[in-house]
């Protein structure tokens, strides 16, 4: 009965449907866990207030993947040229009169359902897929400058700039993953030294005339002195220096009442206080897991575009991942990115639901198009042919 | 190469690149567990954090006119963590700032302000306090534009740590009733106390560390929770009415070389207490705001004869009694049993009516009065006391209310005294409000009412609860009762023990205390004197009590004591209320047929009016008379006129107010023409030097 239903409404690559639902249980624990605290100081100690929001917030992201995978993922290039556009305004909107929360202004609050929302998260989401298939169509000129590389450029430009004024590690972590987007994507790496440099200069104006600048600053240099480190990270070494090798300890943190954040920006630090090493490596394992999933429908999709798409968004998702979890353990200064899929995050974690969905249509789609490879290389031949 | 095979290459070259990043991440992982673990977990255990939590800002204590009686000011400890500003602010910035700390405090030389910070930054010290005073929020103000704080204190490292303290605008004016909080910001005694859940709020929380010196830095994560400030309550008290029976109060106690003494002063509709004094001499001899003796259990003593008017309210409820029954009080000594009851004047009254009784304070008249009629049956008495609510305690909105005892025949300590010294105020004991109470309730018509000191507890404009003061009893006795206690109490002014306060403007009816002090189970010479009244007593508007404790000159008397403190309150409030002071009645006079014939010489007047045939009477002979209508004629009003207060001359022709102001020495000065509409110094004022007073003639 079950795997009846299962068959007929679950498609695509089991593996990653397994990943994410065992980092979803994951995160329920460790986010009850690092909760506690903020519970009893904001809640007059009702444990189960956040714990219950998180859960709902994971089931409706899982609710979202699911629609997002029943999509035929050809759509998503349309709609996310649509909410480029979009986010264009709603990112100038934050940044001049968002919402401050602890002095930064990422957020601004969708109306009728009041829920605080980082329009830096749709734009990031709809940049690669715009990314993609941009880089899809353009695969025959590739080395054309003005005909390929300019638009492309213009649009990476245009959001990490924005994104910068406010979120500078968002920006960069953003700017990084576009770039390896296109290198996959055959873009000459002469041209890719041509965009670092652009991407210096970009982050340069973002220092002089946006929000973050001093922070970003005070954070590198504090990274590069050795003796002089801040506090959150001081909180993070001590978590994991708690943790071990193996150990299991749900809910036995004790850094999660000193480390700011416990449930978001340093989660990865709990996990490894509360689950050991070997805790921690599992989960990098996870995450090692999903980049490898989706590297794979590169060689199985039929069509670049489902490939290109599949590829980027694996990559943004394990890349914010990883830089998350360097930040824990001090390989990376201090920035403000939450581990996708594990982090309590509000509407970011239905970005990460849909992001994880079209990957799962890509991967679903090529099952699909065994029994349809005409018309689908036929559509793929035309738009060669325009392109 | 194909397309699609160099874009598996690439994608697999960028999969390499990741791999390589994680086993960077394991790598430093390892590390930190290994290599560094040790000095991680000591520094864990060294780190010292802990959440403390950040006070909230206590509300306030408001008048009854909403002036600030008690409120908390913001100070702020000014500290700076010498290590976070920059080289080019720090270096920029000290000079100047090192100069405008020293010219602000006014201790250190610029030059060691300069030093001690530099040497806090050159040992990384991240917590310096720059100085032991507090400032002010003004002064944090300006310091906001200083070098290097003008950076805040992410990057200019500057800390202000906030610091209440309670400020009593009207300084010791009702200090302990207002009360007083402690270091933690709680109330320890007063309304700060009764009403601290209300006052204090909710504190909040942040995460502090703590550092060399046992000083506590906050560390300022985003888990801080914001501290609710506490509501404001609004009281019943008018500082006006407060700072006339404080001065009274206070004067009378000097005078007498008394323990202590303390004064309510009560609206009678409402039940409002609009002032509240407690006073007791500290032991370098001065008075002070010690212990709430109106309201407290160390208040609750033998009343003595303000006690009566509860008997004599049994006694008219339970007989048919009248007034001008008479009782035989004898020589002055009575025997009951083994004890031996004495009035106040030697050789005794002989023969008193019942209303002498009462207005002499006869102790052998009440006493057998009583036992007349409640010998066979003392129960009944008792709970006649009992259903006029003086028996349970008053549920006053402050802590700590003195319960009153008064013993039943039930009781094991009942004896055959008990009747007749309960009546006149013995073997039992109440507190000063609880016999306010019962004036009160006699001024209200029967009505007996809770005494209410917080009427409103309030968050910005916003009531959040409101007390309405409850009705104990709404009719402690029958009409007939209410009119003969009535006419006693006014008795006892006009002609009985407190004769001496009669001379004012207005009515006072009341009745004077004065108990023996019991130590050891024996009365002693030492006194409790008291007054407990209303006023005016046609209308009555306020009451109040007088207690004064132990006088130590030669007056031991209530009616000498307590009365004219009683007298002097209520002058003062009768000339501060504008409401008690009625709007010239002459004006109706105006009106139809009469004359403009107002106020004057009482003969003149009675002569001009039988010339033209107007139909007048007189009520009283005076010399200066005040004209109202009564049945189309006019009736003439005495004005009594006393040597010490300002006389009513509204309604005058000049040249009889002239005669009469200027007979007192008063200065005056008029405008305008006609007949005196207007005086700038109300009737009822005491007369002082060199008072003057400005008419208006119309």
């Amino acid at each position: 009965m079950i795997k009846e239903w299962v068959d007929r409404h679950i498609k695509g690559d089991p593996v990653i449907w397994f990943i994410v639902i065992t980092l979803s249980v994951l995160s329920i624990l460790v986010v009850y866990s690092a909760t506690g605290t903020l519970a009893y100081t904001r809640m007059e100690g009702d444990t189960e207030h956040y714990l219950i929001k998180h859960s709902l917030l994971v089931l409706l992201s899982w609710g979202a993947m699911w629609l997002a995978h029943k999509i035929d993922y050809r759509y998503y290039s349309k709609l996310s040229r649509l909410a480029l556009w979009l986010s264009v305004p709603l990112l100038f909107i934050t940044w001049k009169f968002g919402m401050n929360i602890n002095e930064a202004s990422r957020w601004i609050t969708v109306p009728f359902i009041n829920q605080a929302f980082q329009p830096s998260d749709l734009a990031k989401f709809a940049l690669i897929v715009t990314l993609a298939s941009m880089l899809a169509k353009r695969q025959e000129n590739i080395e054309d400058i003005k005909e390929s590389l300019i638009p492309m450029l213009l649009w990476i430009g245009l959001i990490c700039g924005l994104i910068a004024m406010t979120n500078l590690s968002s920006a960069a972590l953003i700017f990084v993953t576009c770039m390896v987007i296109m290198f996959i994507g055959r873009v000459p790496v002469k041209y890719l030294a041509l965009l670092v440099l652009i991407g210096v200069l970009a982050g340069a104006t973002a220092l002089a005339i946006g929000q973050r600048g001093g922070t970003a600053v005070s954070r590198i240099e504090s990274f590069l002195s050795a003796d002089d480190i801040p506090f959150q990270a001081e909180q993070s070494y001590i978590a994991i220096a708690n943790g071990g090798l193996v150990r299991f300890a749900p809910g036995k943190s004790q850094q999660k009442n000193f480390l700011p954040h416990p449930y978001s920006d340093f989660i990865f630090a709990i996990i490894v206080e509360e689950y050991g090493m070997l805790g921690g490596a599992l989960v990098l394992f996870l995450y090692l897991a999903l980049l490898y999933r989706g590297m794979k429908i590169v060689s199985t999709s039929e069509k670049t575009y489902g490939g290109l798409l599949a590829a980027g968004l694996s990559f943004a998702l394990v890349m914010q991942a990883l830089v998350n979890m360097a930040v824990a353990v001090g390989l990376v200064p201090i920035t403000g990115l939450t581990l996708p899929l594990v982090s309590m995050g509000g509407t970011s974690q239905l970005f990460v639901g849909v992001a994880i969905g079209i990957i799962l249509s890509v991967s679903r789609g090529e099952l699909e198009e065994t029994g349809t490879t005409q018309s689908g290389n036929q559509v793929r031949n035309e738009k060669m042919e325009l392109a | 190469m194909t397309n699609r095979l160099t874009i598996l290459l690439r994608v697999r070259i960028a999969y390499v690149f990741v791999l390589l990043f994680s086993f960077g991440i394991l790598y430093k992982i390892v590390r930190i567990q290994t290599v560094d673990g040790g000095k991680w977990k000591k520094k864990a255990e060294a780190i010292g954090l802990q959440y403390r939590n950040v006070k909230a800002t206590r509300g306030n204590i408001y008048s009854d006119n909403e002036s600030l009686l008690a409120t908390s000011l913001p100070f702020y400890k000014l500290a700076i963590d010498p290590s976070i500003a920059s080289d080019k602010v720090f270096k920029s910035g000290i000079d100047s700032l090192s100069r405008l700390l020293s010219r602000h405090f006014k201790d250190l030389s610029a030059q060691d302000y300069k030093r001690r910070i530099n040497d806090a930054r050159i040992e990384g010290r991240r917590y310096l306090r720059l100085n032991r005073q507090k400032i002010n929020y003004l002064a944090k103000k300006e310091m906001n534009d200083w070098p290097i704080f003008r950076e805040g204190r992410m990057k200019g490292g500057v800390l202000y740590e906030k610091v209440d303290e309670r400020f009593h605008p009207f300084s010791y004016l009702g200090y302990r009733t207002i009360g007083t909080t402690d270091e933690e910001n709680r109330g320890v005694v007063g309304l700060e106390y009764s009403f601290n859940q209300y006052l204090m709020g909710k504190s909040g929380k942040a995460l502090y560390q703590k550092f060399s010196g046992g000083s506590w830095k906050p560390v300022f994560d985003g888990t801080e929770v914001k501290p609710q400030n506490g509501l404001d309550i609004v009281s019943t008290i008018n500082v006006d009415l407060q700072d006339v029976a404080e001065s009274a109060l206070v004067k009378a106690l000097y005078a007498n070389d008394a323990d202590y003494g303390c004064v309510v002063v009560m609206e009678v509709a409402t039940g409002e207490i609009k002032a509240i004094s407690n006073l007791s001499k500290n032991s370098r001899g001065e008075y002070w705001e010690n212990y709430n003796y109106a309201v407290g259990s160390q208040g609750s003593r033998e009343p003595g004869s303000t006690f009566k008017l509860a008997s004599m309210i049994a006694l008219f409820e339970e007989s048919r009694i009248s007034l001008l029954d008479t009782v035989d009080t004898g020589d002055g000594e009575m025997a009951f049993y083994d004890q031996v009851m004495k009035d106040h004047k030697p050789g005794g009254y002989g023969k008193l009516s019942v209303q002498e009784v009462f207005e002499k304070s006869s102790n052998i008249g009440t006493a057998k009065l009583i036992v007349d009629e409640f010998g066979d049956n003392p129960k009944r008495y008792t709970d006649l006391l009992e259903k006029m609510g003086l028996t349970k305690p008053l549920g006053f909105q402050m802590v700590g209310e003195g319960k009153p005892y008064i013993k039943t025949p039930e009781d094991s300590t009942w004896s055959g005294v008990s009747l007749p010294w309960i009546s006149h105020g013995y073997e039992l004991t109440m507190t000063p409000l609880h016999t306010l109470t019962l004036y009160n309730a006699v001024a209200n018509n029967g009505k007996m009412i809770q005494p209410l000191i917080v009427k409103q507890v309030k968050t910005a404009d916003r009531v959040v609860e409101e007390f309405k003061s409850k009705v104990i009893n709404p009719k402690i006795c029958s009409d007939i009762t209410l009119v003969k206690v009535k006419e006693m109490l006014e008795g006892v002014v006009t002609r009985g023990t407190a004769s001496n306060i009669s001379d004012s403007y207005y009515q006072i009816a009341g009745k004077t205390g004065t108990a023996k002090h019991v130590v050891n189970g024996r009365y002693t010479s030492k006194y409790y004197t008291s007054f407990a009244g209303y006023f005016p007593a046609e209308k009555p508007k306020y009451s109040a009590i007088v207690v004064i404790d132990n006088p130590k000159s030669y007056r031991i008397y209530g009616s000498d004591v307590a009365a004219p403190v009683f007298k002097d309150i209520a002058d003062k409030i009768y000339a501060i209320d504008m409401e008690l002071n009625n709007p010239f009645e002459g004006k109706e006079v105006m009106a139809g047929i009469f004359p403009v014939i107002r106020a004057g010489h009482q003969e003149e007047l009675k002569e001009i009016c039988n010339e033209f045939g107007i139909s007048n009477h007189i009520k009283g002979e005076a010399t200066w008379t005040k004209a109202s209508i009564s049945n189309n004629a006019i009736a003439w009003k005495p004005l009594k006129y006393q040597d010490t207060v300002v006389p009513d001359v509204r309604g005058m022709t000049l040249r009889d107010a002239l005669f009469i102001l200027e007979n007192k020495h008063i200065k005056v000065k008029y405008s305008g023409l006609g007949r005196v509409t207007d005086q700038s110094v109300l009737p009822g004022v005491r007369i002082n030097d060199d008072l003057s007073i400005e008419l208006k003639l119309g």
